[in-house]
C-alpha cells in the first residue's frame, strides 16, 4: 500500500519527460510515453487494490502524508493521499480506461503538429485526476479538482486558431470557477465547524456538522458538482467542450472528470446523511437534468453532441441516486457509465474519422458496411446505455431507480421521472445508431445534402459571450454561428468545411483505436456483475465500499426490485421499438419530435449567453467607464479644481500697487475688526 | 548711533545715558564698519578697486562677524541671556542664531553678485557696501530687545534692500520693483509704527522686558490699545515676512529684483522680520496675550500656506514660483511660531537656517540660469537642463525637492520641526493647521515638480540660447547650499543642537 | 504577548547586515555615480553584481533567522536624531523577512530582464537607490526612518518613468508622486502625533520607536482612531485600495517594464506592509475598529479591480488592474485579524510580487515584439511564439490561484481566514476567484489564442536568454505552491503574537462590546486546537487564536 504514491507520481512523471522533450519527439513515441506512463499506473493500482483487498475491511484505510502542505496555526493541511475502497476503486477505472483512451489517441492524433503537446496534456489530466480522489483531505481533492479543471480548459482549446474551440475551452474554465468557490466556501464552513478538513476527521466528528450547517455545507459542495459534474444550472459548457479531440471527450468529458462531483459527494456522505432537505435539492436537480438533458439528445445532428447531452442526463442519474442515498447505486453507475460512455464516444471517434471528420449524423447512413468493428462495439455500447439486460447499464441505472423507488415521501414521483428519462435515452441512442449505421441510404452520397445549408445553429454558437465580454455582442455571434456550427474537431479540415465528398469511402479505424473499442465493449457487456443485484453476495461492489460509505439507504425488498426492472426493460424496449420506427421505417416525419426547443437545449444556455452578453457585459463595461469617469474624474476634478482656482485668483495679483496697498489695507481691516470684536463691542 | 539716542530719548522722559558695551553688538558694528569702510575706501581712490577684491571683502566681513558670534555665543551659554545698552540690545541665543544665519545670507548675495556684476558689466563697491549696511540692520533688528531699536533696525535693513533691488540700472523691471517695494514698505513700515505706540500707550514702555513684566504683572483684559497695537504691529511685520495678505509685492520684487538680491533678500530679511516677530509675540507678549494674537497668526498662517501653494502652481516664470514658495514657506514658519513655545522658537529658527540654503541655493540657480540680462526666468528656459548642464540640473532638483519636504534633505526635517512643536503645544486647531499645511505642501510641490519635469523630462526649446556659464564663485555658492542642505538633512544634530540651545532662554524673560 | 513582541533577539551579528543590506545599493548607486558617462559599459555590470550581491545577503538572513521566535533579529539602533528621540532602529521578524528576500530577488531580476533605452548611468544608479530604499522600508522600526524610506523611493520611481517611460509618463510620474505625497501629508502628522501624545501619557522622552510604542499602548483610544485614520489614508493611496487607487494604472502602463515588475512586486506591499506595522501593531484597536471598513474596501478591491481589469483594452493596463484585485485579497486576509488570514496576506504579497512581476516581464516583451499593447491588435500569437505562450499561460495560471501554484495558498488563506473572522465579507470575496479566471483567461485567448495574422503571425519567440530570467520565477512559483510550508511556518510565530497582541489590546479596550457569534467561533476553535494540539506548534496556537477570532467577530459583527 506505500506503492500508493507512485499511482499519481506516473503519470507526472510522463508529463515532466514530455514538457521536456515532447517537441522533439517523433510522432508515435510521445504517445508511446504517456500510455506507458498511464498504464504502469493502472498496474501500480492493480497492486496496491489487490493488497488493500487482502486486508481485514477495517484495515481498509490507509493515509500516506507526503509533506505538510499548509500548516497555519490550527488550519493544518498535509499533503497526502487516502487510500481506501471508494479512492482505489476510482483510481483503478480512471487508470485503465485512461490508458486505453492514451492508446486510441496514438491513432487519432496521427499527425498532428502537436501531438507530444497533446499527450503532456493528457498525462497532467490523469495525474490530477488521481489527485482529486486519492486526495487525503479537501484541499488536495480541490488541487486534483482545480488541475482537471486546467487540463480540460487546454484540451477543449487545443487547437486554439478556431475562436470558437478557445471560446469553449474558456467558457468551461470560468463556468466551473462558479463551482469552485462553492467547493472553496464549503471548505471554510467545514474547517470552522469541524476544525478539520481531512476525510478521516470528517468522518470521525462529522456529527458536529448537523442541521444548517450541514445542509449548507451539502448544498456548497453540490454547487461545485453542478459545475463539474455538469448539473443544472452549469451544465452548459459541456456541449460546447465536444469541441477538444474526441479522444478528450471521451475522457474527460464523459468516463473521468465530469464524475468528480459525485466522488465528492460519496466522499463526504458522513456529511450528507445530516444535510436533511439538501438531498432533496440535489435528487431533484439531477432528475430535471437527466429529463431536460435527455430531451435535448433527441434533437441534435452533431453526434458528439448527442454524446454530450447523453452523458449529462446520466451523470443526472448518479445525483438522483446520492439525493436518495444511494452511495452504490450511483458509484456503480458511474463505473459502467464510463466504460460504455467511453466506448460511445471513441466509436464516434471512429466514425467521424472514417467520414473525413463530418460530425453530421444526417449526412451519414449505412456505414455498418464500411466500419464493422466499430459498428458492432458501439452497437454493444447502445445496448447497455439504453438499459437493456445483461449489458452493464441495465444493473447500474435500475439500482438508481430503485433507490429513488425507495425515497419517503416522494420517491415514486423521482422513480417515473427517471423512468421517461431512460424511456428517452433508448429513443436518441437508437436514433443515433439508425442514422450512422442503419437507414439505407448512404446520405452523403447525395450532393445538395451535402451542400446543404448548416444544420441548425447548435448550443454555444454564441458560447462566448458567456462571460459577458466578447466585444461586439450581436455581431459576433453571427460570426461565431459559421465557426462553431458543428464542433469540429478537426483543425486540418477548417479551411474547406469539410472533407466529406460525393464519392467518400468509409475505411475502418487503425487497430491502436479498436483494440480500446474492444475492450471497452466487453467491460460494457459484463460489467454489471460489479454489483448484481439478486443476492447479498453478490454485492460485490456494496460489500467493498460500504466502509466508506456513511448513511447509506437499503434499496427495497426483492419483490419491488422484480416488478421496477420488468417496467424498466419495457421501457427501454418501446424507447427502441418507437425510435425505430421513426428513423427506420419512417413511420412519422422525425421534424414532429425533433422541435427547435430541444435542439436549442431549452434555450438555457442562449438566455445565459444573452443576459451574460447583455447587461452583464453592459454592466462590467459600466464599472470600467464608472473608474475612467467618476473615480479617476474626481482625482482630475480636484487637481483640475486647484489649477481653476488659481486661474481666477491670478488677476488678484494685478502688478498696481494701489491694489497691492489695498491688499494691506484689507488684511488690517480684517483685524482691526477682530480686534473690535475681541474688544467686545 | 545718534540718531538712535535721540530717538530713545524721544521714548524716553529722563535722559540717562546708558553705558555702552561694545562687545554685545560685536557681530553689528563688524557688519557696519566693514561697511562704511569700503565705502570709504572706494570713494577716496583714484583707481577702480578689482571686482575680486570687494566680494572677498564682503565675504571676510560676514565671516568676521560669525566670528564675533562665537564668544558672545559661549558668554549666553555660560552666563545666560542679557541685556545690553540700558536694555535697548538682548543679547542671546536667538539673536545670535540669527545673526549668523544673516551674514550667511550676506556670504551668498556676495558670492552670486561678483559673477552678476561681471555678466551684466555693472559697477561694482555700492552693492556690496549696501549689503552689509542692509545686514548690520537686519542684525539690530533680530537682536532688538526695544521696540524702536527693532524699528531702526527694520528701516536700516529695508532701505538699503529697496535700493538693492533697483540697482540694476539697465532693467526696467528692476526699477519698477524696487518702487513698489519701497512704497509698499513705508506703507507698512507707518503701521508697524502705529502699532508701537499703540503698544507704548497701553503698557507704558517700548521696552520688550518692561512690556512683558508689566502685563504680567497687571490683568488688561481686552484693552483697545493693546490689541490694536498687536495687530498694526502684526501687519507691519507681516509684511517684511510677506505674510498674506500683506504679501503682494513679493512676486513683483523677487522677480524685478536681480537675482542675487533676491537669494539676500528672501532669506536675510525674512529671518530677521521672524526674528523680531518671535520676540514681540512669542516672547514679549506670549506669556500673557498669547489667546488675543494666536487666532489673528492662525489666520494669516493659514491664509499663507493656501495662498503660497495656489497661486504658485499657475506660474510659469521660475523666480515668481519661487517668491510665492517662500510665502508658503512663511506660513510654516508662522506655525513655528503659533506653538509659542521653548520648541516652537527652536522649530522656527531651524525652519529659517534651512531655508536660508534652499533658497538661496534655488536663487543662485536663477542666478546663472537667467544669463545676460537675468531675463531668462521661464520654465521653457530650463527645459532641458539635465542634457545641458546635468550638475546644475542635479542641484536644482536637490534643491527643489527638499522644499517639497522630501526625506533626507533639510527642507523635511524643517516641516517635521514645526508642525512637532505645534502638535506638541496643542494649541486649539493645531492638527487642523498642520494637515492643512501638509496639503499645501503637497500642491506646491506639484509646482517644484514642474520645475524638475521640465529640466529632465523635456528637450531643450531654442538652441541659440546663449550658454549657462557658472562663475567659480556662483559654483562655491551652488555647492554651499547643497551642501547645507544634504548634510543637515541627513545629520540635523548639529543644528538642532545649536537651536535647541539657542532658545533654551530668550532675554525678555529677565526683567 | 507584547512583551514577546517588543523584546529583541538576544545578541544581534557583531556585523551589522542590515546596515549593510540597505547601504550596498547606495553605495553602489554612488559608484555609478563616480564612473563617468563615456564608459557606459561598467553601469550595468556594477548595477547587476551590486543588485545581487544585496539579494545574496537577504537569502543569507533568511537562512540564519530563527525560525522560533517572534522577536526582531539582526536589529540595529542607533541615534540619529537625538531631539526627537529618532533612531536608526532596524530589525527583521518573520512579517518583514519575505518581503526583504522577495526585494532581493525581483530586482536583481528586474535589471537582468530590461535594458533600457537612452541614460544608462541615471537608470541604473536610480534602480539601485529604488533597492535600498525598499530595504530601509521593510527593516526601519523608527516611525520616522520608515517614512523618510518610505518617501525616498518616490524620488527614483518619479525619474524611471519620467525619464524611461511610454507615452503620458510625465503626466503619470507627476501623478505618482502627487499622489503618494497627499497620502504621506496625513501620515506625517498622524506619526507626530502619536509620538507626542504618547510622551504626554508616559512622561517619557519622545520617541518614534516602533517597538516601544506598541508595547504601551499608551495613547487614548479615540486618540488612536484618529491618528489610525490617517496612516490608513497613507498607506490606502499605496496599496492601493479604492478609491484612491487611479494613479496605479496610468503609473503601471507608463512606466518601463522593470518600473512596473518593481512597482508592482515591492512598492505596493509597502502600504500593505504598513497596515500590519502600523495598522495591526501599532494602533491594534483602532485596526480592530476599522476592520469592517477595510474589509470592505478590500472586498471591494478583489471584484471591482477584476471587473475593471476585464474591461481594459491594454495588455499592461489589465494587468495593473489586476493587481488591485490582488491587493484586495492582502487587505482582506490582513483585516480579518486572523493568524489563517494574516499569513494568507503576507503569502499573496510575496506571490503577487513574483506573479505579477513576471506577467509585466511578459507584457514588456510582448510590447518589444509588437510595439502595441492593445490587445485587440495582438492575437493568435501562440502559433509563432509557442515558448513565450507556454510561459505565459503558466504565470497567468499562477495568478489566477491554480490550487499547486504559488497563487494558490495565499489567495486561499486570506479567504479563509475573512470567512473565519468576517463571514459575509468572506463569501462575497470568493467570486474574485471566478473574476480573476474570467478576466486572465479571456486576455490570453485574445492575445495568444484565435487566428494569427500580420505581426502576430511572424513575431520572434522568446529566446533562451529572455527565458532564462524567468527560470528562477517559474521555479519559486512552482515550489511556493507546493511547499509554502516552511515560509508559514517562519511566519507563524510573528503573526500569532501579532494577533495575539491585537486581541489583548482590542479586548482591554472594548471589554463591552456585544459580540455576535464570537461564541460560535471559540467552538470551532477549540476543536480546532484539539486538532491542532497532534502537530507542532498549533498546540498553542489553539488558545491566541481562539481569542483572536473572537476579536475578528467581534470587529466584523460587533460593528458590522
Amino acid at each position: 500500500m506505500e506503492l500508493v504514491w507512485l499511482i499519481p507520481a506516473l503519470p507526472v512523471a510522463g508529463f515532466l519527460l514530455l514538457l521536456a522533450v515532447g517537441r522533439k519527439l517523433d510522432e508515435p513515441f510521445a504517445g508511446v510515453i504517456g500510455t506507458l506512463a498511464v498504464a504502469g499506473s493502472f498496474l501500480v493500482s492493480c497492486v496496491v487494490a489487490l493488497d488493500l483487498m487482502s486486508q481485514p475491511e477495517e484495515k481498509r484505510q490507509f493515509v500516506q502524508t507526503l509533506w505538510v502542505w499548509m500548516p497555519v496555526g490550527s488550519f493544518h493541511v498535509d499533503f497526502g493521499f487516502l487510500l481506501d475502497p471508494l479512492s482505489i476503486t476510482m483510481c483503478l477505472f480512471i487508470t485503465g480506461i485512461g490508458a486505453l483512451i492514451h492508446l486510441y489517441s496514438i491513432g487519432y492524433m496521427k499527425g498532428d503538429p502537436a501531438f507530444g503537446k497533446f499527450f503532456m496534456y493528457l498525462n497532467l489530466f490523469v495525474a490530477s485526476m488521481l489527485l482529486l480522489v486519492l486526495g487525503q483531505n479537501l484541499l488536495v481533492t480541490f488541487l486534483g479538482w482545480e488541475g482537471v479543471g486546467a487540463c480540460s480548459y487546454w484540451l477543449i482549446s487545443f487547437w486554439f486558431d478556431d475562436k470558437a474551440n478557445a471560446t469553449a475551452g474558456k467558457k468551461a474554465f470560468v463556468t466551473n470557477r462558479i463551482g469552485d468557490c462553492g467547493f472553496m466556501l464549503g471548505t471554510f464552513l467545514v474547517w470552522v465547524t469541524v476544525g478539520s478538513i481531512d476525510y478521516v476527521e470528517i468522518g470521525r466528528s462529522a456529527g458536529a456538522v448537523v442541521g444548517a450547517t450541514a445542509t449548507a455545507v451539502a448544498l456548497l459542495f453540490f454547487l461545485a458538482a453542478t459545475g463539474k459534474s455538469a448539473q443544472l444550472p452549469l451544465f452548459v459548457w459541456l456541449p460546447d467542450a465536444m469541441a477538444g479531440p474526441t479522444p478528450v471527450s471521451a475522457l474527460i468529458h464523459a468516463a473521468t472528470m465530469v464524475t468528480s462531483g459525485v466522488f465528492l459527494l460519496s466522499r463526504l456522505s458522513p456529511i450528507m446523511e445530516h444535510a436533511g432537505w439538501a438531498n432533496d435539492v440535489i435528487a431533484w436537480v439531477g432528475a430535471a437534468t437527466a429529463l431536460l438533458a435527455a430531451g435535448a439528445a433527441v434533437a441534435q445532428n452533431d453526434i458528439k453532441k448527442v454524446l454530450a447531452y447523453s452523458t449529462v442526463s446520466q451523470l443526472g442519474f448518479m445525483f438522483i441516486a446520492i439525493g436518495s442515498y444511494n452511495y452504490t447505486g450511483a458509484i456503480f453507475h458511474m463505473i459502467t457509465h464510463a466504460f460504455f460512455k467511453a466506448l460511445l464516444f471513441l466509436g464516434a471517434g471512429s466514425v467521424i474519422l472514417a467520414m473525413a471528420h463530418e460530425q453530421d449524423m444526417r449526412r451519414y447512413g449505412n456505414l455498418r458496411k464500411y466500419i464493422p468493428v466499430t459498428f458492432v462495439t458501439v452497437g454493444i455500447g447502445w445496448l447497455a446505455i439504453s438499459g437493456i439486460p445483461p449489458f452493464a447499464g441495465f444493473w447500474s441505472k435500475d439500482e438508481i431507480l430503485a433507490g429513488a423507488w425507495a425515497v419517503d415521501g416522494y420517491g415514486p414521483a423521482l422513480w417515473a421521472v427517471g423512468f421517461v428519462t431512460a424511456i428517452l435515452t433508448a429513443f436518441y441512442m437508437t436514433r443515433l445508431m439508425i442514422m450512422t449505421f442503419f437507414g439505407g441510404v448512404e446520405n452523403w452520397r447525395n450532393p445538395e445534402l451535402l451542400a446543404d445549408a448548416e444544420p441548425e445553429v447548435p448550443l454555444g454558437a454564441d458560447a462566448d459571450a458567456v462571460e459577458g465580454a466578447d466585444g461586439t455582442g450581436a455581431e459576433a455571434t453571427l460570426a461565431h454561428a459559421a465557426t462553431a456550427t458543428d464542433t469540429h474537431d478537426d483543425h486540418h479540415a477548417h479551411d474547406e468545411h469539410h472533407g466529406l465528398t460525393p464519392d467518400h469511402t468509409p475505411v475502418e479505424s487503425p487497430t491502436t483505436m479498436l483494440v480500446p473499442l474492444i475492450v471497452l465493449a466487453g467491460l460494457a457487456l459484463i460489467g454489471g456483475l460489479l454489483n448484481l443485484p439478486f443476492s447479498h453476495r453478490l454485492h460485490f461492489l456494496k460489500e467493498w465500499i460500504h466502509p466508506v460509505i456513511v448513511g447509506e439507504h437499503e434499496l427495497p425488498e426483492a419483490a419491488v426490485l422484480w416488478v421496477l426492472a420488468i417496467v424498466a426493460i419495457t421501457g427501454a424496449v418501446v424507447g427502441i421499438f418507437f425510435a425505430y420506427r421513426v428513423y427506420q421505417q419512417r413511420k412519422v416525419d422525425p421534424a414532429k419530435l425533433e422541435k427547435p426547443v430541444l435542439a436549442h437545449a431549452w434555450y438555457i444556455d442562449d438566455t445565459y449567453a444573452a443576459v451574460v452578453g447583455g447587461p452583464g457585459e453592459a454592466a462590467f463595461q459600466g464599472a470600467a467607464d464608472f473608474d475612467a469617469g467618476i473615480v479617476d474624474g474626481a482625482v482630475l476634478g480636484v487637481a483640475h479644481g486647484t489649477d481653476a482656482a488659481a486661474k481666477v485668483l491670478k488677476p488678484v495679483q494685478s502688478g498696481i500697487v494701489r491694489t497691492y496697498a489695498a491688499g494691506v489695507a484689507i488684511g488690517t481691516v480684517a483685524l482691526a475688526v477682530f480686534v473690535i470684536m475681541r474688544m467686545g463691542f | 548711533m545718534v540718531a538712535l539716542t535721540t530717538l530713545l530719548a524721544a521714548s524716553d522722559a529722563a535722559i540717562d545715558t546708558p553705558d555702552i558695551d561694545w562687545s554685545a553688538i560685536a557681530p553689528n558694528l563688524v557688519l557696519m564698519l566693514g561697511g562704511i569702510l569700503l565705502l570709504t575706501v572706494v570713494s577716496l581712490l583714484k583707481t577702480r578697486l578689482p571686482r575680486w577684491f570687494c566680494a572677498t571683502w564682503t565675504v571676510l566681513v560676514s565671516l568676521g562677524a560669525m566670528a564675533a558670534v562665537v564668544p558672545l555665543w559661549r558668554r549666553v551659554q555660560d552666563s545666560g541671556p542679557e541685556t545690553a545698552m540700558g536694555g535697548a540690545v538682548g543679547l542671546d541665543g536667538y539673536s545670535l542664531v540669527i545673526a549668523a544665519n544673516v551674514c550667511l545670507a550676506v556670504i551668498f548675495g556676495a558670492l552670486l553678485l561678483k559673477g552678476y556684476l561681471e555678466r551684466e558689466q555693472l559697477e561694482g563697491p555700492e552693492w556690496y557696501v549696501l549689503l552689509m549696511l542692509s545686514a548690520s540692520g537686519a542684525v539690530t533688528m533680530a537682536s532688538a530687545d526695544d521696540l524702536i531699536v527693532l524699528f531702526v533696525g527694520l528701516e536700516i535693513m529695508s532701505v538699503a534692500a529697496y535700493v538693492l533691488t533697483a540697482m540694476h540700472s539697465r532693467r526696467i523691471s528692476s526699477q519698477e520693483a524696487g518702487m513698489k517695494y519701497f512704497l509698499l514698505g513705508a506703507f507698512a513700515s507707518a503701521f508697524l509704527l502705529y502699532g508701537i505706540a499703540l503698544t507704548y500707550g497701553a503698557t507704558g514702555s517700548t521696552s520688550l522686558a518692561k512690556i512683558q513684566t508689566y502685563l504680567s504683572g497687571t490683568v488688561i483684559s481686552h484693552s483697545g490699545l493693546l490689541l490694536g497695537g498687536i495687530a498694526f504691529m502684526l501687519v507691519g511685520l507681516g509684511f517684511k515676512i510677506a505674510a498674506v495678505p500683506f504679501h503682494f509685492w513679493t512676486p513683483d520684487v523677487y522677480q524685478g529684483s536681480p537675482s542675487p538680491i533676491t537669494a539676500y533678500m528672501s532669506t536675510a530679511i525674512k529671518a530677521a522680520a521672524f526674528a523680531a516677530i518671535v520676540r514681540v509675540f512669542v516672547v514679549a507678549l506670549g506669556p500673557t496675550q498669547v489667546n488675543e494674537w494666536r487666532p489673528m497668526v492662525y489666520g494669516l498662517a493659514v491664509l499663507t500656506l493656501l495662498v503660497g501653494s495656489l497661486f504658485a502652481i499657475s506660474q510659469t516664470n521660475v523666480k515668481r514660483m519661487l517668491a510665492y514658495s517662500s510665502i508658503n514657506h512663511a506660513g510654516f514658519v508662522l506655525i513655528g511660531v503659533l506653538a509659542n513655545t521653548p520648541e516652537g522658537n527652536s522649530a522656527t529658527l531651524f525652519y529659517l537656517v534651512a531655508y536660508t540654503f534652499m533658497a538661496a541655493g534655488s536663487f543662485a540657480v536663477t542666478t546663472v540660469v537667467g544669463r545676460t540680462g537675468d531675463g531668462r526666468h521661464s520654465l521653457d528656459d530650463y527645459r532641458g537642463l539635465s542634457k545641458v548642464r546635468p550638475g546644475l540640473a542635479l542641484v536644482f532638483a536637490v534643491l527643489l525637492l527638499s522644499q517639497a519636504g522630501v526625506p533626507l534633505t533639510v527642507g523635511f526635517l524643517s516641516k517635521f520641526y514645526v508642525i512637532q512643536a505645534a502638535l506638541d503645544s496643542d494649541f486649539a486647531g493645531a492638527g487642523v493647521l498642520c494637515v492643512i499645511a501638509m496639503l499645501t505642501a503637497v500642491i506646491s510641490a506639484f509646482m517644484y515638480l514642474k520645475i524638475v519635469a521640465s529640466m529632465y523630462f523635456g528637450d531643450p526649446v531654442d538652441a541659440d540660447a546663449p550658454a549657462i556659464r557658472i562663475p567659480a564663485s556662483a559654483g562655491i555658492a551652488l555647492a554651499l547650499a547643497v551642501a547645507g542642505v544634504v548634510v543637515l538633512g541627513v545629520l540635523p544634530g548639529p543644528l538642532s543642537d545649536v537651536v535647541g540651545d539657542a532658545t533654551a532662554q530668550l532675554v525678555a524673560v529677565i526683567p | 504577548m507584547g512583551a514577546v513582541l517588543g523584546s529583541e533577539a538576544a545578541g544581534s551579528r557583531a556585523v551589522p547586515l542590515l546596515a549593510v543590506l540597505i547601504l550596498l545599493p547606495f553605495a553602489g548607486a554612488a559608484l555609478i555615480g563616480l564612473v563617468p558617462r563615456s564608459r557606459s559599459e561598467f553601469f550595468r555590470p556594477i548595477a547587476i553584481l551590486t543588485s545581487v550581491a544585496t539579494g545574496a545577503l537577504s537569502v543569507y538572513l533568511l537562512t540564519q533567522f530563527d525560525r522560533d521566535s517572534a522577536a526582531y533579529q539582526f536589529t540595529i539602533d542607533h541615534a540619529w536624531i537625538s531631539d526627537l528621540g529618532v533612531r536608526l532602529h532596524f530589525g527583521v521578524d518573520g512579517i518583514s523577512l519575505f518581503l526583504l528576500v522577495l526585494s532581493g530577488i525581483m530586482f536583481p531580476i528586474a535589471i537582468l530582464a530590461v535594458k533600457p533605452h537612452g541614460d544608462q548611468k541615471a537608470y541604473y544608479a536610480w534602480m539601485l537607490v529604488l533597492m535600498a530604499g525598499s530595504m530601509g522600508v521593510f527593516t526601519a522600526l523608527d516611525m520616522l526612518v520608515f517614512f523618510v524610506f518610505f518617501e525616498i523611493v518616490l524620488v527614483p520611481m518619479y525619474f524611471l518613468i519620467g525619464i524611461w517611460g511610454y507615452g503620458e509618463r510625465v503626466y503619470a510620474a507627476t501623478k505618482f508622486f502627487l499622489f503618494t505625497m497627499f497620502g504621506s501629508a496625513f501620515m506625517l502628522v498622524g506619526m507626530i502625533a502619536l509620538a507626542v501624545l504618547h510622551q504626554r501619557e508616559t512622561g517619557s522622552p519622545l520617541t518614534f520607536d516602533i517597538v516601544t510604542l506598541a508595547t504601551d499602548q499608551a495613547v487614548s483610544t479615540t486618540a488612536a482612531r484618529w491618528i489610525f485614520v490617517a496612516f490608513a489614508i497613507a498607506f490606502a493611496v499605496k496599496v492601493p485600495v479604492f478609491p484612491l487607487h487611479t494613479w496605479l494604472p496610468d503609473a503601471h502602463t507608463q512606466a518601463p517594464t522593470a518600473g512596473s515588475v518593481i512597482l508592482a512586486a515591492i512598492l505596493l506591499k509597502f502600504g500593505t506592509y504598513g497596515y500590519l506595522r502600523f495598522g495591526l501593531y501599532l494602533l491594534p484597536d483602532a485596526a480592530a475598529w476599522a476592520a469592517p471598513v477595510m474589509l470592505t474596501l478590500g472586498v471591494i478591491g478583489i471584484t471591482y479591480g477584476a471587473i475593471c481589469a476585464a474591461m481594459q483594452k491594454d495588455l499592461k493596463r489589465l494587468v495593473a488592474y489586476s493587481s488591485i484585485a490582488h491587493l484586495g485579497f492582502i487587505v482582506l486576509g490582513t483585516f480579518s485579524l486572523t493568524v489563517q488570514g494574516i499569513t494568507g496576506g503576507l503569502l499573496v504579497m510575496v506571490n503577487h510580487g513574483i506573479a505579477t512581476g513576471a506577467l509585466f516581464l511578459l507584457v514588456g516583451i510582448i510590447y518589444d515584439r509588437r510595439h502595441t499593447r492593445i490587445i485587440a491588435e495582438l492575437g493568435g500569437m501562440q502559433k509563432a511564439a509557442p515558448l513565450l505562450a507556454g510561459v505565459f499561460t503558466f504565470v497567468m495560471m499562477a495568478s489566477v490561484g491554480l490550487p499547486g501554484l504559488n497563487g494558490f495558498p495565499g489567495e486561499f488563506l486570506s479567504l479563509l481566514g475573512a470567512f473565519k473572522g468576517g463571514r459575509w465579507w468572506g463569501v462575497v470575496a470568493v467570486t474574485g476567484v471566478i473574476l480573476a479566471a474570467l478576466y486572465l483567461l479571456w486576455a490570453y485567448q485574445r492575445v495568444f489564442h484565435g487566428p494569427a495574422s500580420g505581426g502576430n503571425a511572424t513575431m520572434r519567440d522568446m529566446d533562451l536568454k529572455e527565458f532564462a530570467v524567468f527560470v528562477p520565477l517559474i521555479g519559486l512559483i512552482v515550489f511556493l505552491g507546493l511547499f509554502p510550508g516552511p515560509m508559514i511556518e517562519t511566519m507563524e510565530p510573528s503573526v500569532k503574537a501579532l494577533v495575539a497582541h491585537v486581541q489583548e489590546s482590542s479586548d482591554n479596550a472594548r471589554a463591552d462590546q456585544p459580540d455576535i457569534e464570537k461564541a460560535d467561533v471559540d467552538n470551532a476553535e477549540a476543536s480546532a486546537s484539539e486538532h491542532g494540539s497532534g502537530t507542532e506548534g498549533s498546540a498553542g496556537s489553539g488558545a491566541s487564536e481562539g481569542s483572536s477570532s473572537g476579536s475578528g467577530a467581534t470587529s466584523g459583527e460587533g460593528h458590522g
